[in-house]
């Protein structure tokens, strides 16, 4: 006993002596960024232009030729990246080798690729909610002077405000491109509603009423609406957006504070919660799976999903339900506060990573999938890519593509979007959220207790 | 001369194994015993020497608490199930008999299968909407409506016990078939020629002779449980609520959910030193059992 004790001391004793010799790093961030709301000043280059900015995003052979490089993209994307490693090994010569992860796992992969000092990764695409913690883990390489030496091809303006910022600067400064669009819209089963002489709801009185008419009068065979509630932050967090915005709350205040306890945002769960006692079984086990298994086979009459569902939905080989749907932006919020809004649930960058060990090529892929016309040609095939360009949405083989439906639904959506916030602490602080949003879906903690839960939470993180 | 070289051989010899024993296990330890003392993030290691602050947020992290007592509920149930299950199973297939290798060889298809394969069949099983189970609970009138295992909040952690159970019964069959297979055929010769029952024979010959080896058993699988983390990760991501959260989940949720690669690595150490007094107290358990049957 004495000899373990010994032991175990030594341990302690090198281990204390270990942490107290490294150097200490620099502070973390005192408050989050702004999370619904755009920056008003567009990014201001670090350094003044040395060349005349590139006319041209045609792919440098010469620095690619021969080459590998890594893209670290997510599963459901695993489509859309394949096409781009096609088109781009076509053009460049070089060999692009694809890292697919799940959805959930892209930022930590990213993180762990640089800080381990593994530096598999050349490419990067993030989840713009970690861009934050990938600046402050260096894990992105600036692209102020890329913005600069590529603004005559790059059209930096023809991308949607709503991304632009959001998915791409910290502070002053630009880390990545924006990539994929993601909004939420509702989608609605037509043949469902018309059974019951119900329309597509505009509030979100409205939809419950729907939910509930259909889950009642369908007795099991079928559900009014699905409800992602599965406790994924992306997942659950993006569903409450959907209500919080409408309902006029939102995660913080202009001053950086939370207010996660609001009316508005205590409503909103209220209302969530509400609406999954009728949503498909059961809401929070119900993640983007489960919610296209039921809306695929017909059994659901709502769901709030994607902009890319419409061509996924027409998929003969995918689904049931082919050219039978309809879609209508996300129910507006009561009383004087409430509005249409779009959370900006998922949406990705793409990004240089600084562990890159082929970073010339790696900028050439960068600039390729920036290219407005690389982006036309992801937007119009299925792989789970939406537009981040003015242009692509008004490109009739864009519209043709997704059906005119679609377009004027997203065209509507960009009016109102709210955003996640990207701070580095977000991934801190949407931990508690996710917990107590689940647990108030549960019914183990009720709306209000477990919002005052994560507003304490918070507080304390923030402090 | 000689007498050096024989005394210092043997040593020489485990030389290179204690070496790579000490990188590989006794670094690593040390490693996060340090950055359990820091402020670390997974991009900040050693961030500001904070000595126990970490420590003293884990005693009061609820949900950390309530982690612990689902992780030790979830290995003492599914434990001490599989233990009989697989102890059941071998002594019933220990005898050589028509098609037994077939059947031992099906029943450990389960411990031969990628824990995240299993998880995706147990996720189709208990599919509300499409899965076997509901199919037939509401086929046969056993329910009204598909029943969400994993989402509801007092059936998704037997829903993981299930899978589990499913999973690692194999594990303890194998070692129990040994167990069994190892006994001693003279004590069984001498009880048939005095007549001895079946029922007897198990009882006063087999269970006193297996029951070591078998406590070994549950005490392994039983520190293997405590470590449980695919299955939660791949069913319920801990959910709903915090219902299924078990602590190595929770750990890595801290660590590489939130970056908070300090508090996580004083998470784990103080889950380490549990599993020491656990493994400690059933080692001791398991000598006084041991006693008692002797």
């Amino acid at each position: 006993m004495k000899k373990l004790t010994l032991v175990l001391s030594v341990f302690v004793v090198l281990a204390m002596l270990l942490a107290a010799c490294q150097p200490a790093a620099t502070p973390a961030p005192e408050k989050p960024a702004e999370p619904t709301k755009a920056p008003e000043k567009p990014a201001e280059p670090t350094k003044a232009p040395e060349k005349p900015p590139e006319v041209s995003a045609a792919v440098n052979k010469e620095v690619c030729s021969g080459k590998t490089i890594k893209f670290l993209t997510i599963q459901p994307h695993n489509v859309a990246a394949q096409n781009l490693q096609t088109w781009f090994q076509e053009v460049s010569g070089a060999t692009v080798e694809l890292i697919v992860v799940p959805y959930d796992n892209v930022i930590e992969k990213a993180v762990l690729d640089v800080t381990s000092g593994a530096n598999e990764v050349d490419v990067v695409e993030y989840w713009y909610p970690g861009l934050g913690t990938l600046v402050e883990s260096n894990v992105l390489e600036n692209l102020d002077q890329w913005y600069v030496d590529n603004a005559g091809w790059l059209k930096a303006d023809d991308f949607f405000p709503t991304y632009f910022d959001t998915f791409t600067k910290i502070g002053n400064s630009r880390y990545g491109i924006p990539y994929d669009g993601d909004m939420h819209i509702l989608w609605y089963y037509k043949p469902l509603l018309e059974k019951y002489n119900l329309k597509p709801p505009a509030t979100w009185d409205e939809y419950l009423n729907v939910c509930k008419t259909i889950t009642e009068g369908e007795k099991g065979a079928a559900y009014g609406c699905a409800i992602m509630g599965a406790k994924i932050p992306l997942i659950l967090i993006g569903t409450y957006l959907n209500r919080l915005g409408s309902y006029g709350g939102s995660f913080f205040d202009a001053n950086g504070k939370p207010v996660i306890n609001s009316p508005e945002a205590v409503a909103a769960l209220e209302g969530l919660v509400e609406q999954s006692k009728y949503a498909l079984p059961t809401a929070s086990a119900v993640a983007f799976d489960e919610a296209l298994g039921g809306w695929f086979t017909g059994k659901v009459g709502m769901v709030e999903f994607w902009t890319d569902l419409g061509s996924m939905t027409d998929d003969p080989t995918a689904s049931k339900i082919v050219g039978q749907w309809g879609v209508v932006p996300l129910p507006k919020g009561p009383g004087d506060k409430g509005k249409v809004v779009a959370s900006v649930n998922a949406g990705f960058g793409v990004g240089v990573s600084t562990g890159s060990k082929n970073k010339a090529c790696a900028f050439e892929f960068l600039k390729f999938t920036a290219d407005p016309e690389t982006a036309k040609r992801y937007n119009t095939v299925v792989g789970g890519i939406d537009p981040v360009r003015k242009s692509t949405l008004e490109d009739p083989k864009y519209i043709e593509f997704v059906g005119k439906e679609v377009a004027d639904a997203i065209r509507e959506a960009h009016k109102n979007a709210v955003a996640w916030p990207t701070s580095a602490l977000w991934f801190k602080l949407q931990e508690p959220l996710n917990d107590n949003l689940s647990l108030a879906l549960t019914g183990q903690k009720t709306p209000k207790q477990a919002l005052d839960d994560t507003q304490k939470a918070w507080e304390d993180l923030l402090k | 001369m000689n007498a050096t070289i024989e005394k210092y051989t043997p040593k020489l010899m485990v030389l290179p194994t204690f070496v790579i024993l000490l990188i590989i296990s006794l670094v690593p330890l040390i490693y996060v015993l340090g950055i359990s003392f820091t402020d670390s993030t997974i991009s900040k290691p050693f961030n500001d020497f904070i000595w126990f602050e970490n420590y003293k947020k884990a005693l009061t992290d609820e949900v950390f608490g309530d982690s612990l007592v689902n992780t030790l509920i979830f290995a003492f149930v599914v434990t001490t199930i599989q233990t009989f299950l697989g102890f059941v199973l071998a002594f019933a297939m220990q005898r050589e008999r028509k098609l037994s290798g077939v059947l031992r060889t099906l029943a450990l298809l389960p411990l031969f299968t990628p824990p995240v394969a299993i998880a995706m069949i147990w996720r189709l099983i208990y599919d509300p909407n499409q899965g076997m189970l509901n199919y037939y609970l509401v086929k046969w009138g056993l329910t009204n409506a598909p029943i969400a295992f994993l989402g509801d909040k007092t059936l998704a952690f037997p829903s993981i016990m299930l899978a589990d159970i499913w999973q690692w019964t194999p594990f303890c069959f194998l070692l129990c078939l040994a167990a069994l297979q190892s006994l001693p055929r003279d004590p069984y010769e001498a009880a048939m020629v005095d007549g001895a029952s079946a029922w007897y024979v198990f009882k006063r010959l087999t269970l006193p002779m297996v029951a070591p080896q078998v406590i070994v058993i549950f005490l392994f699988r039983f520190l293997i449980a405590l470590k449980v983390f695919d299955l939660i990760y791949m069913l319920t991501f801990g959910g709903p609520g915090n219902t299924t959260q078990v602590a190595s989940f929770y750990i890595y949720r801290v660590s590489f959910k939130q970056f908070q690669t300090g508090y996580g690595g004083a998470l784990s150490i103080l889950v380490l030193i549990l599993i020491s007094v656990l493994a400690t107290l059933l080692t001791k358990g398991r000598e006084l059992l041991l006693k008692r049957v002797e």
